[in-house]
């Protein structure tokens, strides 16, 4: 079973990145990415970590790339043609630093090419489990990460407080 | 035993009294003096106590060689790292002793004396201060037991003399002759310390480590090679050579008189100045085995002897009458010692100490009196209206001019006992500038003492003011160094302290001829001078010479000729290289990179966050293939994309 | 077979193309949906080396990792919305005052 699902799962995650890069249509870059979640969920599902396949869906896909939609129609997005715009003068230097960093991506994981199946364990990332853990070893950052929102709320709300009382912009705080 | 805690004290007292002045008492005139008194007192007493320590012992042994049985020596180690060793401590023995108590009691005499004569002067606090910081440094050349100690404090004399001389620094004459002082004596410090290091180097010959220690030298000097030793020797005498005044370094020492009187008489007369034959004594085992380096010390005294008592024929200033009368001495001592005659040399150097300071605090007592006024021919008769100083004037005269039986009489003849005896030619020079000395020390005593006094206005000093005797407080020094004049040939110093040296026997041929050659000298200065003159008659009898005499051989001429035309030149072709090479092409050139570098490297910084982060991933990659892989990947793979981004932007 | 290196390509390859996007997109918004998909490869990488080592820590660290880019993408949005208010556009090089 799982060759054959971790390969269809990855193809599809792979067409899928490649179409969140490659569209012309920001509306597609958002939805495209919202296929790559999705599939890498089930990527997840395969390894047996059932809760953040879950978490991913439920706050990625469900909220933040929503949030992406939210912004893409506000702005009219999907109306303007970028082919009118200038295309971008670093491209090809870009993909040549991106295509060393996969050879040097390669040169590093080479030793684990030859490794043994990757569920040679037998844990279950299950709510359960995840949970026992989260909060005994792992609490300090689970009560960090509460901070770390507030603060992006604070951000956020700061950012958009300009916008808001007069109606025109503010400097880029 | 020896008591080192005294000796201790004896160095530092004087140190203790300066730092005192200069931090508490700068104000208080009487206080500061009273201090200085205090601190020199201390040293004298401590002196006197290790003396009659000292002497509670038979002595045994003649004075230069090392180690002596009566001797202390205590070190504390200083720099010691490898290969370098120096130290801090005294080396005592009958002739550092001796010298101590010279260099204490000839200066408690002048510094009591000096309480009354700067009373009138408003920065004196300064002076005794100064003059603290001298009599620390004299006391530190005495007792040092190692070259570069001695050297320290040798410079540190050299600098007191600045300070002294330039006392009176608002007067340029004065400002300029503290700074000839200083040069000079720097020019001869140079010589002499290439003679430390070089003897230094070669101390290491016998496998020993190297030292600058007098009694480890001692022990190396029979293994060095006799041509680096003279040449050692030579340049060893280079540092004598300026400070003792010898020619051609001769030219401070007259200038140095524009210092108060009391500097004068200390430094420049007693003790300072002895300093150079108190070296040679001190190390005297490097310059006996080479005959060369003798032959040169004994010549270059006798010249400076005979020239320094020509020139003083014609002058006019009762203090440089008496400067060139020191420097015709000082080439007598060092002749001495070039002659291999240490005893002799120091036996002269005491009773000329006793002699000269009481004749420049005599000068000093009749400018005091006619408010300093100093040439000669404004004074006259003043033997009725001052008799003390009029008297132990005279004695000191007496003393200089080798009259028996005052002490003079007894070291002048020891040398020319020394001199007769192993060289003619420097005998006559030497009997010479005796005669000579005779002529113008009467010449000073008839013009300035001797006769009736005028009763003009212009001869009573600027308050029209009787002229009287100095107070009590200056002549008591006076009176107590006349005595030791007197009596100094009979105390036996010599004898007290070198006694395997040659027996007292007088040579009576020399001592006839030197008594026949003073008194014609004494005589034929009366008939000059007798009948009181009013204008030198010298002028006229000796013509174009006198002149030459006035310029004083034109040494003075001849370098400030080299200063201006040679040494100003170079200077200002040094200081064009150093603002051709130095500024501009080399802090310049390195200024300039940086600016060019940073043109180049700003265009990194085009505002555009992606390329930023194309410059991240580059930097990544290019680590990781460093710090895993070989160079080559680096090169082969990196380089591109910078040609590349360079070329885009 | 599947290994854990298949997975650690698959991460990869993601990682790649995310930083294609994030170096040469022309709008913002490309960028920020890139830097997404850079955080998804790494969290697939996580994952898979914490069931290799039988360590839920893997799983916990992209737990946090979701929870932190949650919390960026709302900032990065509100940045963008206010770029585009004063620009008037989104693309990436129109900002570039901070040059030298």
């Amino acid at each position: 079973m799982s060759p054959f699902f971790f390969y269809l799962f990855a193809a599809i995650l792979i067409f899928a990145s490649l179409c969140v890069i490659l569209a012309r249509n920001p509306l597609y870059n958002v939805l495209s990415l919202v296929v790559a979640i999705f599939s890498l969920s089930c990527i997840f599902v395969t390894l047996e970590a059932y809760f953040v396949g879950m978490i991913l869906i439920l706050v990625y896909a469900g909220a933040v790339l929503v949030f992406f939609l939210f912004v893409v129609m506000c702005l009219n997005l999907n109306s303007i043609t970028l082919t009118s715009e200038a295309q971008n003068r670093f491209r090809w230097l870009g993909t040549f630093a991106a295509l060393m960093f996969t050879f040097s991506f390669v040169l590093a994981t080479k030793s684990f090419i030859k490794a043994q199946a990757v569920d040679i364990s037998s844990i279950r990332g299950t709510i359960e489990a995840i949970g026992k853990i989260l909060f005994t070893d792992y609490l300090l950052p689970f009560e960090l990460t509460s901070l770390l929102l507030l603060i992006a709320i604070f951000g956020i709300v700061s950012l958009a407080q300009g916008a808001l009382s007069t109606g025109k912009d503010t400097d880029n705080s | 035993m020896i008591n080192s805690t005294l000796i201790w004290i004896a160095f530092f007292a004087p140190l203790a009294a300066c730092v005192l002045i200069t931090l508490f008492f700068l104000k208080c005139k009487s206080s500061s003096s009273l201090i200085a008194i205090v601190g020199i007192l201390t040293s004298f007493v401590c002196a006197c106590l290790v003396f009659s320590e000292i002497f509670q012992t038979p002595n045994s042994l003649p004075l230069t060689s090392y180690p002596l049985p009566l001797e202390l020596q205590q070190s504390l180690s200083w720099i010691n790292i490898d290969g370098l060793t120096i130290n801090f401590g005294f080396l005592m023995n009958p002739l550092a002793i001796m010298m101590l108590l010279i260099v204490t009691g000839v200066g408690s005499a002048i510094f009591i004396y000096s309480r009354g004569y700067m009373q009138e002067d408003p920065s004196s606090p300064r002076f005794f201060a100064y003059l603290s910081l001298f009599a620390f440094s004299m006391i530190g050349i005495v007792l040092s037991n190692n070259f570069i100690q001695l050297f320290i404090f040798w410079e540190l004399v050299g600098l007191s003399s600045y300070l002294l001389i330039g006392f009176w620094y608002a007067k340029p004459s004065a400002a300029d002759a503290g700074v000839k002082a200083f040069i000079v004596n720097r020019l001869s410090d140079f010589g002499f310390l290439c003679g430390i290091i070089m003897l230094w180097g070669v101390s290491g010959i016998n496998g020993s480590a190297r030292s600058f220690q007098f009694t480890d030298l001692i022990n190396v000097i029979p293994s060095i090679d006799p041509h680096t030793l003279t040449i050692i020797a030579l340049l060893l005498f280079c540092g004598v050579i300026g400070k003792s005044a010898q020619i051609p370094l001769h030219v401070w020492l007259i200038d140095a008189m524009e210092g108060p009187t009391p500097v004068s008489a200390l430094i420049h007369a007693a003790t300072m100045v002895a300093a150079g034959i108190y070296l040679l004594a001190r190390t005297f085992f490097i310059f006996e085995p080479s005959p060369t380096a003798l032959t040169f010390i004994a010549f270059t005294g006798a010249i400076t002897s005979l020239m320094a008592a020509i020139l003083a024929v014609a002058e006019n200033d009762i203090k440089r009458i008496l400067a060139y009368s020191t420097l015709s001495q000082l080439g007598l001592m060092v002749m001495a010692l070039g002659l291999g005659g240490p005893m002799q040399g120091m036996y002269h150097l005491t009773t000329h100490a006793f002699f000269k300071a009481l004749l420049f605090l005599g000068a000093g007592s009749v400018i005091y009196a006619l408010h300093h006024e100093q040439n000669i021919w404004k004074m006259q008769g003043l033997l009725k209206k001052m008799p003390i100083t009029g008297m132990t004037f005279l004695i000191g005269t007496l003393a200089l001019c080798g009259i028996f039986p005052l002490s003079g009489f007894w070291s002048k003849d020891a040398i020319l006992s020394l001199a007769f005896e192993n060289n003619t030619l420097l005998y006559l020079i030497a009997a010479t500038a005796s005669g000579l000395t005779a002529f113008y020390m009467g010449r000073l005593f008839f013009v300035v003492f001797w006769g009736k006094a005028p009763k003009t206005k212009a001869h009573h000093g600027a308050h029209g003011h009787e002229i009287h005797e100095s107070p009590a407080v200056m002549t008591l020094p006076l009176i107590f160094l006349a005595i030791l004049s007197a009596i100094g040939g009979f105390i036996g110093i010599p004898h007290l302290l070198f006694p395997q040296e040659a027996p007292e026997t007088l040579n009576m041929t020399v001592a006839v001829i030197s008594s026949i050659v003073a008194v014609l000298g004494l005589g034929f200065s009366y008939m000059l001078y007798g009948k009181r003159p009013v204008n030198d008659p010298l002028v006229t009898k000796l013509g174009g010479f006198y002149t030459v005499l006035q310029n004083k051989f034109y040494f003075d001429a001849a370098y400030a000729w080299y200063v201006d035309n040679i040494q100003q030149n170079v200077a200002l072709s040094l200081s064009q290289i150093e603002k051709v090479i130095l500024d501009r092409a080399i802090i310049g050139g390195l200024s300039n990179l940086a600016h060019a570098s940073g043109k180049v490297f700003r265009y990194l910084q085009n505002g555009i966050v992606q390329f930023y982060a194309m410059v991240f991933v580059l930097g990544v990659v290019l680590l990781y293939l460093f710090l895993s892989h070989s160079f080559a990947l680096i090169f082969a793979l990196g380089i591109i994309p910078l040609f590349l981004f360079l070329m885009f932007s | 077979m599947i290994t854990l290196g298949s997975y650690l390509a698959l991460s990869g390859v993601i990682f790649s193309i995310g930083l294609v996007g994030v170096m040469t997109s022309r709008n913002v918004l490309k960028v920020l949906l890139s830097l997404e998909l850079l955080l998804a490869a790494s969290n697939l990488s996580f994952v898979s080396f914490s069931k290799f080592n039988g360590d839920y820590a893997g799983q916990l660290i992209v737990f946090f990792v979701i929870l932190v880019a949650a919390a960026e993408v709302a900032i990065g949005l509100a940045i963008v919305v206010l770029m585009y208010r004063r620009l008037s556009t989104i693309q990436a090089d129109e900002l570039r005052t901070m040059k030298w």
